[in-house]
């Protein structure tokens, strides 16, 4: 078996994602409100009202708890000498390597709420395809993107 | 030095107009068919119903005269090792196109063309900017000048060696001599036939056995149980397969006659180190593609042309422009399966089209199929239940699926040699591809549970194509066989994998 990745994302990036997850699941929570009260005007019949209780909770497990957690914990990336390696997925678990000769640009990129938590994500081109590190510390993305571009200047094509 | 400056030929304002034309077709035939409506409910002619006429009139002069301006305005020359090109309706521009930077030089004649022995010449680059910035266009040029081009470029050429060793030119010069221009492939008069013919056929077929069918039905003796019913069935099946069938006849015949007044006369020449293409009858096209530009070879066979053993190559090539279709290159439009590996081989030395395959493992076969029975099932039921007793005929499904899924099975496999990864899949065509490592941008593995269960995974790379990225694919190998090639793929375990071993 091939080893994983050695680094994790940020702890962090599981709370940002939690909070992704409540944003969607507080407008399932209306939707199931509005769902029920209407139920209890018309007179409905009385599973519609397990239903709307129910959803919403197991919607709000899922991608509150459950999906982010798995997530997380799947996410490794790994930036060696000649090559990053990056592991990530939900069920199906992907693992992409991509040589530094290949790297063209790195980018890092930080929207409202990662910078609330003071992370940024980090973009990986090559000539045809963009890889994306979701959750890493500022600082960390930073360091990183400017070794990542030092690495791939010195990388040589050897073949 | 010569610092005349070339002008197009007056043609090539004709050739403006008529793109401007083929722009503005879509906006014309509305403006007219509305007008045309309206035209029915009003029974006197009032001046302005010929409003739309004359805003059409004057769309048409702005045409044709911005068509004459642009010509006026278009010069080309050559200085200082560089092609320049000034042009522009209002705003003056200029482009200088260093010649090293020239990718290359593609013809085109069309039938305004022919007549002048004009050529339209497309100059492709290695720009890597935006889709517009990489090329130049010369709409219309007598060949003499379009020769030209290519003879400052040589010379530029010649002169930047010569400051280099003088030796090395000689040398250069006799192998030039002795290389150029190798024919490799021509498309007979028979498979040219046959390409046109197979090009969109499969529908014309499948429709064609659904006509069949609906008269077959008669032999059926549903018709006791359900009499209206069916008789309103069969009669609104009929009519949708005959449309349908005489839909796609149709798109056939265009089909057949549109690839073969494209692939007409279809020749590949090697030269040096481009390969060039030329193709058509109405119009002409010659397309160079330099070989060091190539980033992979894929061999696709449609289940047809498999049938017959014909297959197609394409050419996956880097750089160009978004706009042009053409960067997937048909290298061999139809070819008989068994004959590619001479002309292949000359013109991609360093290739093993004939590796040792790997294929998916025996435990692998349900994955093939498994899932679409998620999808599968409920259709099924539900078509048969209210369609029946013809939705049972969707019972068909099952063995379809089963075998396309075995066959998929069946096709899987890849294939590491030396620095060449050759990987082959099919979906309902088969695709083989072979790519160098030096070409790949990326490498993915994919596992799901039910896969890791089985130590199953599957394997995808991408590699660069036009302005984009064309991607492999292989689904349910060996877990082990794809962590190879992993480990092959990196740099860094590449030398691992060197040491390792005695030689």
């Amino acid at each position: 078996m091939r080893k994983e990745p050695i680094n994790q994302i940020s702890p962090k990036g599981l709370k940002v994602w939690r909070l992704y997850g409540l944003m969607h699941s507080a407008i399932i929570w209306l939707l199931a409100i509005g769902a029920g009260v209407l139920n209890w005007w018309l007179e409905g019949p009385w599973w519609v009202m397990v239903i709307c209780v129910v959803l919403p909770i197991l919607y709000t497990y899922i991608f509150v708890y459950l999906f982010p957690k798995l997530r997380w914990l799947r996410w490794r990336y790994e930036v060696r000498e000649q090559e990053i390696e990056l592991q990530h997925g939900l069920f199906v678990v992907k693992r992409t390597l991509v040589p530094m000769v290949r790297v063209q640009h790195v980018d890092t990129e930080q929207g409202p709420i990662l910078r609330r938590y003071d992370l940024a994500s980090i973009t990986i081109s090559t000539a045809a395809t963009n890889h994306t590190i979701p959750a890493l510390i500022t600082s960390e993305a930073d360091e990183l993107r400017s070794r990542i571009s030092t690495l791939a200047r010195v990388a040589e094509d050897d073949v | 030095m010569s610092n005349e400056r070339f002008k197009l030929h007056p043609i090539s304002a004709a050739v403006n107009f008529i793109k401007g034309l083929k722009d503005l077709i879509f906006p014309f035939i509305f403006i007219f068919v509305v007008n045309g409506f309206q035209g029915d409910s009003y029974e006197g002619g009032h001046w302005t119903d010929f409003v739309p006429y004359i805003v059409g009139f004057l769309v048409l002069t702005i045409i044709l005269g911005s068509g004459i301006i642009k010509w006026k305005r278009f010069v080309y020359w050559f200085e200082e090792d560089e092609l320049r090109i000034e042009y522009g309706l209002f705003v003056k521009k200029k482009r200088y196109i260093p010649f090293e930077r020239i990718q290359s030089l593609n013809y085109t004649e069309s039938i305004l063309h022919r007549p002048f022995k004009l050529v339209k010449v497309t100059i492709e680059t290695a720009g890597s900017g935006s889709a517009k910035e990489a090329e130049a266009e010369l709409t219309a040029i007598t060949r003499e000048n379009a020769k030209r081009i290519e003879a400052e470029m040589a010379i530029a050429k010649k002169r930047k060696a010569n400051i280099l060793t003088d030796e090395a030119i000689s040398m250069e010069d006799q192998i030039h001599e002795t290389d150029t221009s190798i024919p490799i492939f021509k498309l007979s008069m028979k498979d040219l036939i046959i390409l046109a013919t197979t090009s969109g056929g499969i529908g014309v077929v499948f429709s064609g056995v659904a006509v069949f069918m609906s008269q077959f039905s008669d032999i059926i003796p549903y018709e006791k149980i359900y009499d209206e019913f069916v008789v309103f069935l069969k009669f609104g099946f009929f009519i949708v397969a005959i449309s349908i069938f005489v839909f796609l006849l149709f798109a056939w015949i265009i089909s057949v006659i549109l690839t073969t007044l494209n692939y007409y006369q279809f020749t590949i020449v090697q030269d040096n180190n481009q390969i060039i293409l030329t193709r058509g009858l109405l119009e002409k096209k010659k397309v160079s593609i330099p070989i060091g530009r190539v980033q992979g070879i894929r061999i696709v066979e449609n289940p047809l042309r498999q049938l017959f053993g014909y297959c197609t190559v394409i050419v996956e090539s880097a750089g160009g422009s978004l706009e042009d279709q053409d960067k997937k290159i048909r290298l061999f439009p139809l070819v008989k399966k068994s004959e590619i590996k001479q002309p292949l081989n000359k013109l991609f030395a360093d290739f093993d089209f004939e590796p040792a395959w790997t294929t998916s493992p025996n435990e692998a076969k349900p994955f093939y199929y498994r899932l679409d029975f998620l999808w599968m099932l409920p259709v099924i039921a539900a078509v048969s239940y209210f369609y029946y007793p013809y939705g049972l005929l969707s019972l068909l499904l099952i063995p379809i699926v089963l075998l396309l899924g075995l066959w998929q099975h069946h096709s899987a496999g890849f294939s590491l040699h030396r620095n060449q990864l050759s990987l082959r899949y099919r979906g309902i065509s088969k695709y083989t591809f072979f790519i160098e490592k030096k070409r790949m941008q990326s490498l993915e593995m994919t596992q799901s549970p039910f896969q890791k269960r089985k130590s199953l995974a599957s394997i995808e790379t991408t590699i660069k194509s036009g302005m984009l990225g064309a991607t492999a694919k292989v689904d349910h190998l060996k877990v082990e066989d794809i962590e190879k090639v992993m480990t092959w793929y990196e740099p860094s375990g590449h030398e691992v994998i060197e040491k390792g071993q005695p030689h």
